[in-house]
């Protein structure tokens, strides 16, 4: 008995990453067509709050008008407001969540990847509203047009990533689960087709890992990623660019809300108050998605280390929870092009 | 290894669990409704009047042309209302009715819909009328967006009047509750609070007449 713990302990951890991603994630997947989200205690109080702060937005803009030192109020409200408000569907928590506990990332690069997609949502709203509405003079409809090709195309991309992971992650799971010889397959993971540089993948025979372990995890990096990298891809731009596509599946798609005050402090004749706000907001946005991130990686993280104290069981576990995570992502792909779930409408009224 | 695919399908399936996730509104309305009665008692449909945010406000007249900058006319904002009316009959207009007890759907609103524009607030009118008028000793009207995108609140202080109905008819009034971390909490463990979120935050139009 005392000899299957590690087991059920990486089986516990397992869980416990899925019951930190969940609440995090954007929008639940109902079971049922009509399912809409349930507010939780914390996620309600959240819900008031950035309410509340919401509408002190429009509120500011007008004030900044008159007295400049309500500017600053404004961009401290609305930093305040992107954090509490990315607590809400569309700000990329679930997607980045699960491509980090994929990909088996760093919470380090969590942050940064946050903080890029925070940065790219809010130049994609500024960008379609400076060109749409301050360059076209395009109408409320047009630009909710224009929203929907880009989150057509954010969706769809959110798909293919989901899609890619999942053929990695889930043929290192089968091969693990038919219990074939790590060495078969070895060549498996140097015959992904993408673009990048493999060298490193090559050379890492240094680490730690038993050589089991060591070949199943560079089988089954996507992105020919291999684990626990040298210090040197640690520095590298390698795991920026593979993390790009995730960057701009979740990035490319603006925030209405965000569009919205533009538009609004644009109506008022201050634009640029507008998008000093769209920027400050990201922020906030990117240290709620950051701090989610972060929590999934860490329970990853969690689950990986028991894993490594019983390699072969566990570790199916932990090829499971990946291949599960990418699985998330593509249903979460395909729920949102479906309109199944509705992440966010900007022309509903 | 059943045990561990019990595990790993116990994992799988705790990650499609419906998740104590947030919509949060970005419009927000605040409406008047006005139930309308034939002569012989029957309900016909309902008028509505809906004003919506500054913010959004100012959004939806994006780009719009007017005569005289900053004031626009019903006939310039007609294009916008058309608009508006074909999105919402999508959202079923964010309008239930319960006829006795029974669900009773709203037809397509009547031609003489428009949007006012007045103090920077966007307004739209519309009547919905029933596919038929319905004898109704209790009848209910709910306003909300399932999905909460959309926040509705009657307007203070008398939100709803009754067009023509028989004297005996008697109006109340629901008020979509405030959200609180203490009701966020109860949602949380009420099942059906998962499957229409929006409605808890519904704003209740209640007439019983005898």
């Amino acid at each position: 008995m005392t000899r299957r713990w590690p087991v059920w302990a990486t089986g516990a951890a397992a869980l416990a990453v899925c019951a930190l991603i969940d609440p995090a994630l954007a929008q639940p997947f109902g079971l049922h067509a009509n399912a809409a989200p349930e507010p939780g205690g914390f996620a309600g109080w959240i819900l008031a709050e950035q309410a509340k702060f919401y509408l002190k937005l429009s509120h500011l803009i007008r004030a900044s008008k008159a007295d400049g030192s309500a500017a600053y109020t404004l961009l401290g409200i609305s930093f305040i407001y992107g954090i509490f408000h990315a607590a809400g569907p569309g700000h990329g928590k679930a997607v980045i969540s699960s491509y980090l506990v994929a990909n088996d990332e760093t919470w380090r690069r969590g942050v940064i990847l946050s903080f890029c997609s925070a940065i790219l949502q809010s130049l994609t709203a500024i960008g379609i509203v400076a060109i749409a509405a301050v360059l076209l003079g395009a109408t409320a409809h047009v630009m909710g047009n224009t929203v929907r090709v880009i989150e057509t195309v954010s969706y769809v991309f959110i798909i293919l990533i989901g899609l890619r992971l999942f053929w990695v992650k889930g043929r290192s799971f089968l091969h693990l689960l038919h219990g074939q010889p790590q060495t078969q397959h070895h060549d498996h993971g140097h015959a992904h087709d993408h673009g990048h540089a493999h060298a490193h993948a090559h050379h890492d025979n240094g680490h730690a890992h038993d050589p089991h372990h060591h070949h199943d995890e560079e089988e089954a990096s996507a992105w020919g990623h291999a684990h626990a990298p040298e210090p040197q891809e640690l520095k590298g731009p390698h795991w920026l660019r593979r993390g790009l596509a995730a960057i701009v599946a979740v990035g490319l798609r603006p925030c209405s809300g965000a569009i919205i005050v533009l538009v609004f402090a644009l109506a008022q004749g201050l634009f640029w108050i507008g998008v000093a706000s769209t920027f400050v907001m990201g922020l906030g946005t990117a240290i709620t998605v950051a701090a989610v991130a972060t929590l999934a990686v860490g329970a990853r993280g969690f689950a990986g280390k028991l894993a490594k104290s019983k390699p072969g069981a566990a570790l199916l576990i932990v090829r499971g929870l990946e291949t599960a995570a990418a699985a998330v992502i593509i249903l979460f792909g395909a729920a949102l092009l479906t309109g199944y779930m509705v992440s966010e409408r900007l022309m509903g009224v | 290894m059943t045990a561990l695919l019990r595990l790993l399908l116990a994992a799988l399936a705790s990650l499609f669990v419906v998740a104590p996730a947030a919509a949060h509104p970005h419009v927000w309305v605040t409406a008047t409704s006005e139930p309308v009665y034939a002569p012989d008692g029957s309900v016909t449909g309902i008028r509505q009047h809906w004003a919506f945010d500054d913010m959004y406000s100012a959004f939806a007249l994006q780009g719009l042309a007017s005569k005289e900058k900053g004031k626009f006319t019903r006939e310039e904002l007609a294009p916008l209302a058309k608009v508006n009316m074909q999105q919402l009959k999508e959202s079923a207009y964010f309008s239930y009715a319960t006829v006795d007890g029974k669900k009773t759907p709203f037809a397509d609103p009547l031609p003489g819909y428009g949007l006012d524009y007045k103090n920077e607030i966007l307004t739209l009118n519309f009547t919905l009328p029933f596919k038929q008028p319905v004898k109704a000793k209790d009848l209910t009207i709910e306003l909300y967006d399932p999905t909460y995108f959309v926040a509705f609140t009657l307007a203070k202080p008398a939100p709803v009047h009754l067009i023509g109905a028989p004297a005996q008819c008697k109006l109340d009034i629901e008020w979509p509750r405030e959200m609180s971390y203490a009701l966020g909490k109860r949602l949380s463990n009420n099942p059906e609070a998962a499957t229409n979120f929006g409605s808890f935050f519904a704003n209740k139009i209640i007439v019983k007449c005898p």
